[in-house]
């Protein structure tokens, strides 16, 4: 189905209309410039980037920064002080009620401690800046600002998330293209690594490789290997199944009886025509790599304490839910929507690339 | 089409969120016991169990010469009626009842003799043996292949009288012989079916119940056994255990209704847990502690030491961060019955100040950029966070936290010995501070920071052939005021708490104990 | 076609060799072995521990020993769970991975396609949105958050569904709701994203446009070409996915309890339970060759086009 042939020199669609010769990255700029939802996207990826990489520019809160005073603190446009205050009378009331009605009598001394703190925190209201903060999307449970956490924990989560993409692509579709294009004994070898890498144990691979570096050493580098290690098994067999199907298709024998190179089949006729593919899968694995990165933090790779991804922020979150909701929605929310903004963007690539659409408004 | 589509799909949509209804049906005869036993069991092989949920199901199926004291965690009378000590302290005989095991065969001294040997046979490997071996003489050199099995001396007296000697006198011996290391075996079936005899079908015990079924990783569920000897005490015809080491599904799972008893505790929620009346918490002999490794610069230095002590207000640890009722100490021993541990260096940022100055790091300038290693769990990450932001605070000195699978932990603390300062917990084997002391003694397998200091070995040396009482503890306290007030080896931060969900208005014969050691035999339904 | 498949098959056993003999010998690389303890064990008890499971043997002789045994179909004793041996571990929880998984991804290649189809015949309507957004969501929040979330949901707050368990417990079969709705996420969302991406390409394509030009009812082009042609790529995926959905479910074992392979996957690999890891490799292997193998032979059934010369 090539869309595109020549007729007194002019590049006409299969309509025989006439058209302009454009780049097809120029044509699928265009194209990408139209969609709305793709625009959408775009911007809000954007916007997260410049925030997240220029956190430290911007004037937000230290993510470190530990206040025992303001522990839990719900989302409020409320000064902490405040809002703190509400949360100790609560925690009175509770305990209160649960020694009268329970008849918990050893909660007295907590009682005692929280009435203690409330007379402390009445006179202390006034005087100490640090209950002036506004906290919009509250604290966690040592008293740090989630605003602050959630910006800082999407340095690390949209790096690995670009990185495992990135090595996915091009180490997937190198070597799917190859083995499904040529066949033969290189199909069988790469499909018998890939069968080998799969089956490796995957988890202590990653204990071996960190048990090599000294104790305390930077990690980040090793997560970022070992997402790329096995971030490409997948999708190589996803392209090598697509080009599989596509290499004996009319217009690939069209162009390898012109005489086009290996090469130039597979780059510029069966890869376009597999892009669709290539691209919901690629942003589709890019949620996956930001949660494998909060299950390799488990086994002590990555950020380390205090410094948070997206991943542990959400997987911390969801132990206190039921208690403190905001600690998972914030991270949660703010994962989601980046992660809508770049499907959307997706989509729009996939659709700005389709070399069937090329020169169709 | 195109509406028959947009149904179709709202069908879907909507499919994703239906889910049929069913509940678990509860008609039952019998009492029985729903558990939240933590982790899947390794074994049911009393030589070869370690772990709790594995102890757990060992007081449900076995019972050794004795058993624990419900409130206290001494030692009741079990397999035998009655013990007597002889004047000197260093051997027990004790008068065995006449009973028998689930399959009616009886149990006799020779058992006992026999069991213990087993256990201590280097071919059994069992991990539990130097327990025996810290007590009974002999015992030692058997295990580690230095003499035959003649060489452990215990010995049947006639069919109902067993009699062990001692290492010297040890007044907790009795207490830890309540422990699974001192299990009665069936030896008539382990003679007759080899490793086989923990299988289902050839299992024969002794304690209060018997095996049922048990399916990996799912469920194990014991019944009530007919033959024990005090079975008219016994109250619940079923215990079902179920591994789930999950602590928010334990947690969920109990509040559903879906257990009787759990100990997992959602540590996030447990400013909801506390307020519940079903929420148990007892003081446990546990300690939370640092390690520093006292082979590595500035760490030699005992004011560095002591100033990264007296920085740490452990109070705000235990009252704002951990919340569960843990008790914050300066101390390595938790407060036992005689015995008043050693006080360390209390919380004081003025001193810290002074002395991490008079150490060369006036302000934490120039102060290494040290690594805490801790074990992942989010219990320790957050109590090292909490040390971080002290430290930083306190005395201007910056650490890094890593954090480590559990087995690679062990691996650079215990064995490489890489680390600066390390996370460590220790629970007592037994109710008596040696438990705590003798570990950080020259040599031993688990003085991981390589604490040395002869006067403190000599100590708690001296200390092993004392009689018990009053002066036999002061030298133990002796030894741990070097360990904590002189030398400062450790930093110990609070002292563990059992923490049970039962409903104790509804169950009765459970109480909260030094050892969370729960009799199944006591436990029953509140009428 | 039967020569490719020989031929195919043929790669199986080196490949599988290798496998096994590069993993045995990695696993010893890894730092601490199945016996540390927090209470370190005492030289002369590990001693004997280690002679009872033969691990005081040069490497080599073990690796040989081991060999030995699997051609025997015995994977050995596990060191942690000492009273079953791996066979027995791996063969209770086989089954029921096995059913979990199958339904899991059942419903996701079930609802996934559907959502698919929908999508891409409505393409850039709102019924097209909708469905995208839900694939998407379900890519994006992430199983160990789905999990507590229905469990709070269904089994707490409303209580119809019990929180845990497995089908042979006292709950019965309503146990096997929540962890299949979960598991089967995202699968579900990569299906019905790919299988949209997938028949908009062949609804475009020369054949699909000759049956409508012939005059074919919608629903039979559907049928007959657009699924067929559309389904290369998810079968494509489905072998990975098989083996993944299997072997990969321990956050969902975990949640739900579940008494399936992931965990034993997990497991044994943070115990170093050598002998078991070896027997998850082993079954992981068979299952992911299997899958890809079946993968392969399927592309010839599905797609005239391919050949295998």
């Amino acid at each position: 189905m090539p869309t595109l042939a020549k007729k007194n020199d002019k590049v006409v669609n299969e309509f025989n209309q006439y058209v302009k010769p454009v780049s097809l990255w120029a044509d699928a700029w265009k194209r990408l410039r139209r969609n709305r939802m793709a625009v959408i996207g775009m911007w809000i990826v954007g916007i997260y980037m410049v925030v997240i990489f220029g956190a430290a520019l911007l004037p937000f809160k230290s993510y470190t920064e530990q206040q025992m005073l303001h522990v839990n603190l719900p989302p409020s446009f409320k000064p902490a002080g405040l809002v703190a205050m509400g949360q100790l009378e609560k925690r009175k009331s509770d305990l209160t009620t649960a020694i009268e009605k329970s008849g918990r009598v050893d909660l007295k001394t907590d009682l005692v401690r929280i009435e203690a703190e409330i007379i402390q925190l009445k006179g202390d209201i006034d005087a100490n800046p640090v209950h002036k903060r506004v906290y919009i999307f509250g604290t966690d449970y040592l008293g740090r600002d989630m605003l602050a956490r959630t910006i800082y924990g999407g340095q690390i989560s949209i790096l690995i998330g670009l990185i495992g993409t990135l090595t996915a692509a091009v180490i997937g579709i190198v070597l799917g293209a190859l083995g499904g294009y040529l066949g033969g004994w290189l199909d069988n070898l790469i499909g018998r690594f890939v069968d080998i890498m799969y089956s490796l144990p995957y988890m202590l691979v990653v204990i071996i490789i960190m048990s090599m570096l000294p104790t305390g050493s930077n990690s980040i580098f090793v997560l970022f290997i070992a997402i790329a290690m096995i971030s490409w098994l997948t999708i190589s067999r996803v392209v090598r199944g697509q080009i599989i199907s596509l290499k004996n298709s009319e217009f690939v024998e069209a162009a390898r009886s012109m005489g086009a190179g290996t090469g130039r089949i597979i780059f510029r006729h069966l890869l376009p025509n597999s892009l669709s593919i290539i691209i919901i899968y690629a942003t589709l694995q890019f949620p996956s790599f930001i949660m494998s990165e909060s299950f390799l933090s488990f086994l002590g790779l990555g950020v380390s304490a205090p410094l948070a991804s997206w991943g542990t922020l959400v997987s911390e979150g969801v132990q206190g839910m039921q208690l403190y909701p905001w600690r998972l929605l914030v991270p949660a929310i703010t994962m989601t929507v980046f992660l809508f903004a770049m499907n959307f963007l997706g989509d729009g690539l996939r659709d700005a690339l389709d070399p069937q659409s090329k020169n169709r408004s | 089409m195109k509406r028959a589509l947009s149904g179709l799909l709202l069908i879907v949509l909507a499919a994703t969120l239906v889910v049929s209804c069913g509940g678990p049906g509860a008609a039952s005869k019998g009492v029985e016991f729903i558990m939240g036993n933590g982790a899947e069991p390794q074994t049911l092989d009393p030589s070869k169990i370690q772990g709790v949920p594995e102890h757990h199901i060992y007081m449900a199926l076995f019972e050794g010469l004795v058993g624990y004291d419900p409130k206290t965690s001494l030692a009741t009378p079990g397999l035998a009626e009655s013990w007597t000590v002889n004047p000197a302290g260093d051997q027990i005989t004790f008068k065995l009842r006449k009973t028998t095991w689930s399959d009616g065969t009886k149990i006799t001294a020779q058992t006992v003799v026999d069991s213990w040997i087993r256990s201590l046979d280097p071919a059994t490997a069992s991990e539990y043996a130097y327990m025996t071996g810290m007590v009974v003489k002999g015992a030692n050199d058997y295990n580690s292949g230095k003499a035959g099995k003649e060489a452990v001396q215990i010995r049947a007296l006639d069919d109902y009288t067993f009699q062990c000697d001692l290492l010297g006198p040890m007044p907790y011996a009795v207490d830890m012989m309540a422990h699974y290391a001192f299990a009665v075996l069936p030896m008539h079936v382990i003679n007759a079916k080899g490793d086989d005899w923990i299988k289902a079908e050839n299992f024969v015990c002794n304690g209060p119940f018997k095996l049922l079924e048990w399916k990996p990783q799912e469920s194990l569920v014991v019944v009530k056994n007919d033959k024990y000897w005090d079975a008219k005490a016994v109250k619940l015809s079923k215990v079902t255990f179920l591994p789930i080491d999950d602590n928010l599904t334990a947690y969920n799972k109990f509040k559903a209704g879906e257990m009787d008893w759990s100990y997992g505790i959602a540590i996030d929620l447990i400013d909801e847990i506390k307020l519940r009346p079903d929420y148990q918490v007892s003081p446990q002999v546990a300690t939370y502690y640092y390690i520093f490794n006292m082979t590595r610069a500035p760490f030699t230095d005992v004011r560095v030491r002591k100033a990264l002590t007296m920085a740490l207000d452990k109070q705000e640890l235990v009252d704002k961060v951990m919340k569960g009722g843990q008790l914050a100490t300066t101390s390595m021993v938790p407060a036992m019955a005689g015995y008043t541990p050693a006080t360390g260096p209390a919380f004081n940022v003025e001193e810290a100040r002074k002395l991490l100055a008079e150490a060369g790091f006036p302000d934490g300038k120039g102060f290494p950029k040290t690594p805490i290693i801790y074990n992942t769990s989010s219990g320790h990450k957050k109590v090292a966070e909490w040390v971080q932001e002290s430290w930083k605070k306190n005395l201007g000195i910056d650490v890094t936290l890593v954090n480590q699978e559990w087995t690679t932990f062990l691996d650079t603390r215990s064995n490489s010995h890489d680390f600066d300062i390390a996370r460590a917990g220790w629970v007592g084997d037994y109710l008596d501070p040696n438990t705590f002391l003798d570990m950080f003694i020259i040599g031993s397998g688990n003085n991981d920071g390589l604490y040395a200091n002869t006067e403190y070995d000599a100590l708690i040396k001296k200390a092993a052939t004392m009689a018990p009482g009053a002066e036999r503890m002061a030298t133990m306290q002796q030894a741990e005021a070097l360990l904590i007030t002189k030398d400062q080896a450790v930093i110990p931060f609070y002292h563990y708490v059992n923490q049970d969900m039962i409903d104790v208005t509804k169950w009765d014969g459970w109480y909260p104990n030094p050892l969370g050691a729960h009799e199944w035999k006591y436990i029953s339904l509140k009428k | 076609m039967s020569r490719f498949i020989v031929r195919r098959f043929l790669s199986v056993i080196p490949t599988f060799l290798i496998i096994v003999t590069l993993s045995f010998f990695l696993i010893r690389l890894a730092p601490g072995g199945p016996f540390a303890r927090e209470k370190k064990i005492p030289p002369e008890i590990l001693a004997n521990i280690m002679h009872k499971y033969h691990m005081d043997e040069p490497l080599i002789n073990q690796y040989f020993r081991y060999v030995g045994d699997v051609l025997h179909f015995d994977l050995g004793p596990s060191f942690r769970y000492k009273d079953h041996t791996v066979n027995e571990l791996l063969g209770a929880a086989f089954p029921v991975s096995i059913t979990l998984g199958v339904v899991s991804l059942g419903l996701a290649v079930f609802f996934g396609t559907l959502v698919g189809i929908i999508s891409a015949l409505r393409q850039n309507k709102w019924q097209d949105y909708a469905a995208m957004s839900v694939a998407v969501l379900g890519i994006s929040i992430p199983l160990f958050v789905v999990g507590p979330i229905l469990m709070l949901v269904f089994a707490l707050k409303l209580k119809w569904l019990p929180t845990s368990g497995w089908i042979n417990s006292r709950a019965g079969w309503t146990t096997i709701i929540m962890p299949s709705m979960t598991l089967m996420l995202p699968y579900f969302a990569y299906i019905a994203r790919m299988s949209r991406g997938s028949i908009i390409e062949v609804l475009r394509s020369d054949y699909v446009r000759t049956a409508r030009a012939k005059g074919l009812k919608e629903t039979v082009v559907i049928r007959k070409h657009v699924l067929k042609g559309a389904m290369l790529p998810i079968v494509t995926y489905l072998g990975p996915a098989f083996s993944g959905i299997i072997t990969g479910s321990v956050v969902v074992e975990q949640i739900f309890v579940v008494p399936g392979i992931g965990k034993i996957f997990v497991q044994s690999a943070l115990n170093r339970d050598y002998t078991v890891i070896m027997g998850d490799v082993i079954v992981y292997s068979i299952i992911l060759i299997t899958a890809n193998f079946v993968v392969d032979i399927l592309y010839g059934l599905l797609d005239p086009r391919i050949s295998y010369k």
